[in-house]
């Protein structure tokens, strides 16, 4: 009986009335038993469909979509889990205090504090949101999300052991990594538009009203819990999304397309820059891969574990549901010329 | 998700199915094996949120509290989270397997660092043979110096990926972080009579096909039609065998 008033209430909200576009009765459906439901029929009949991924594609194809998706996991809780103590803990007024106002110097201030984050990209999505509805400075808040997945000390320990003997190839991955969040940043401040941002501001607001009033103690907890569920959800979501179109990349477009431009310098560097928006390997992981494409130079390689960590397909689906349309084609293309730009850049003075 | 419970059940859902993968050995299909604790937190924090979410939910509509704040900017929570629920199904329903011969038909078999040519002596033999891990030969195979595998008998093991003319390559998938990130290893296997089946799960004990004598010979070795070498294993003894719980190697660097 409850169950049935709290749908019934929540239809007759007008934003429900506009957002969703099945009748009443089929949306009542869709409520907690049914998905209880759905899931201890599915835990029921474990392996039971097996048979039906009978063409090797297929089964490739969910091998690699759910190992995306189960790699991801833990990160992006991490990460919303971090979003909610910024929502929960951090005031607008000390972030004011704490970065400087003028992007030209929140940005490298911003790029730098990303050494701290040991995460891979899915984590610091929902933190730079985060950041962006706090009142940070886009510029820098973005660059915080170029570079935490790139230069933290897991990702360059990593990389070190993928080349062993070869420390400038650390060296180089975190100059150019870091140029790359800081020319980027810098490059948004002056070009970028806030209301390209709309999605976020207006989208990534599930916080109590009043939350952080000094007499709402209480509602502090309940803020960070409703954030992290929110971003959760939403991030999640989109993280689907992305594994989905990674896997289809892996499976149905052919990697040794790629052998035919390994002999060109800029060819190569392209390609592998591509290779790593489609691939959307974690940043922790990309450096062993990267290795193991020994047909290409070192610079060329370079690129790859520059581009990897700042654009992929699956970094572009949570931007989009993030920030929104306006802002992800913008921000892919231009993070994508600016990192092949650093890599080569770095490559050609380093290795 | 319209409600607060159908948002609180998804996160139940999802910390559930990972709290199972840090138990259960089919996560090893597809993460390394190191993830599992932090699968288990996870899980954990997905599942206490999710109980939360269901009891407020639960609190609110015995209340007949419609001022659901968070129900009204935005918070119907995004359509897209229902996607969550897909990895979900396609792991319970399906269970994909290890990735196994058709990917590795796609790729160019890997060459590990090889770093300065030295090696570690190798492993001591057992029942007769010296137990060695397909990546390890490769990489014996193509870069030692000192020709560590000539005339050892070794015992090596993998899955079959079928070829013409009666040879077959063994391979296994070396993974860092996830199954999206593994690369193949292969050698070829001659002198076996028996055809084998792809993704047949064999150990073949017998010796590395040396390069011949005098300083400086390359390597014998058999293209992979990808530009890469294969060394050629001589097999003596194939057994068919069943599955390694964890199908993948892992880097030798153990990271």
């Amino acid at each position: 009986m409850i169950a049935v008033k709290q749908a019934s209430t929540s239809t007759t909200t007008p934003a429900a009335a506009v957002v969703t576009v099945p009748p009443a009765r089929v949306r009542r459906l869709f409520d907690a038993r049914f998905l209880v439901l759905l899931l201890a029929i599915a835990a029921g009949s474990r392996g039971l469909v097996a048979g039906v991924l009978d063409g090797p594609e297929l089964r490739t194809w969910a091998t690699i979509f759910v190992s995306i998706s189960v790699q991801a996991l833990p990160f992006l809780v991490l990460g919303v889990l971090l979003s909610g103590a910024v929502a929960a803990l951090v005031s607008p007024a000390w972030l004011a205090r704490a970065l400087p106002g003028r992007p030209l110097l929140a940005v490298p201030v911003a790029s730098v504090a990303g050494m701290a984050l040991p995460g891979c990209e899915c984590a610091s999505v929902p933190i730079a949101a985060r950041l962006v509805a706090k009142g940070v400075t886009p510029a820098a808040a973005l660059a915080f999300m170029l570079s935490a997945p790139a230069v933290n000390p897991v990702v360059l320990v990593a990389t070190a052991v993928a080349f062993p003997g070869r420390p400038e190839v650390v060296l180089a991955r975190f100059l150019g990594s870091l140029l790359t969040a800081m020319v980027t940043g810098l490059l948004w401040s002056r070009i970028g538009r806030d209301d390209w941002l709309m999605g976020a501001r207006r989208r990534n607001q599930p916080e109590a009203p009043g939350a952080l009033n000094p007499d709402g103690g209480d509602h502090r907890w309940e803020a960070f819990a409703q954030t992290v569920r929110g971003d959760f959800l939403q991030a999640g979501g989109w993280l689907v999304v992305g594994a989905m179109a990674a896997a289809s990349l892996q499976v149905f477009v052919p990697r040794s397309l790629l052998g035919q431009v390994a002999g060109n310098h800029l060819l190569a560097a392209l390609g592998l820059g591509l290779l790593a928006v489609g691939l959307a390997i974690c940043s922790e992981a990309d450096a062993f891969v990267a290795a193991s494409l020994r047909q290409f130079s070192l610079s060329a390689r370079l690129v790859f574990l520059v581009v990897g960590p700042a654009v992929d397909v699956k970094l572009i689906a949570m931007q989009l549901g993030t920030f929104g349309r306006r802002f992800v084609l913008r921000w892919a293309l231009l993070t994508f010329v600016v990192a092949l730009a650093s890599g080569l850049l770095v490559g050609r003075w380093l290795l | 998700m319209n409600d607060q419970r159908t948002q609180g059940a998804l996160l139940l859902a999802v910390g559930a199915t990972a709290l199972f993968l840090s138990f259960s050995d089919l996560t090893l299909s597809y993460v390394r094996a190191g993830l599992r604790p932090l699968l288990g937190v996870a899980g954990a924090i997905l599942l206490g949120l999710g109980l939360l979410s269901v009891l407020q939910g639960r609190r609110q509509a015995a209340g007949g509290e419609d001022e659901d704040w968070h129900d009204h900017d935005g918070g119907h929570g995004p359509r897209v989270a229902w996607l969550l629920v897909l990895p979900v199904l396609v792991l319970l329903l399906v269970e994909p397997p290890a990735l196994g011969s058709f990917a590795a038909l796609r790729q160019s078999s890997l060459t590990l660092a090889g770093g300065d040519g030295n090696f570690p002596p190798l492993a001591r033999a057992t029942g007769g043979a010296v137990p060695v891990g397909l990546s390890e030969f490769v990489d014996r195979a193509l870069f030692d110096k000192q020709h560590s595998l000539a005339g050892q008998r070794v015992r090596v093991f993998g899955f079959v990926m079928p070829e013409k003319q009666g040879s077959y390559r063994l391979a296994r998938f070396v993974m860092y972080c996830c199954a999206a990130d593994a690369e193949v290893v292969e050698i070829v296997v001659r002198g076996d009579p028996t055809p084998r089946q792809p993704d047949q799960w064999v150990t073949v004990e017998g010796r590395w096909l040396a390069p011949g004598p005098g300083p400086g010979a390359a390597p014998n070795t058999v293209s992979d039609g990808h530009g890469g070498r294969l060394p050629v294993l001589a097999a003596e003894t194939v057994t068919v065998t069943s599955p390694p719980r964890d199908r993948y190697e892992h880097s030798i660097y153990g990271v």
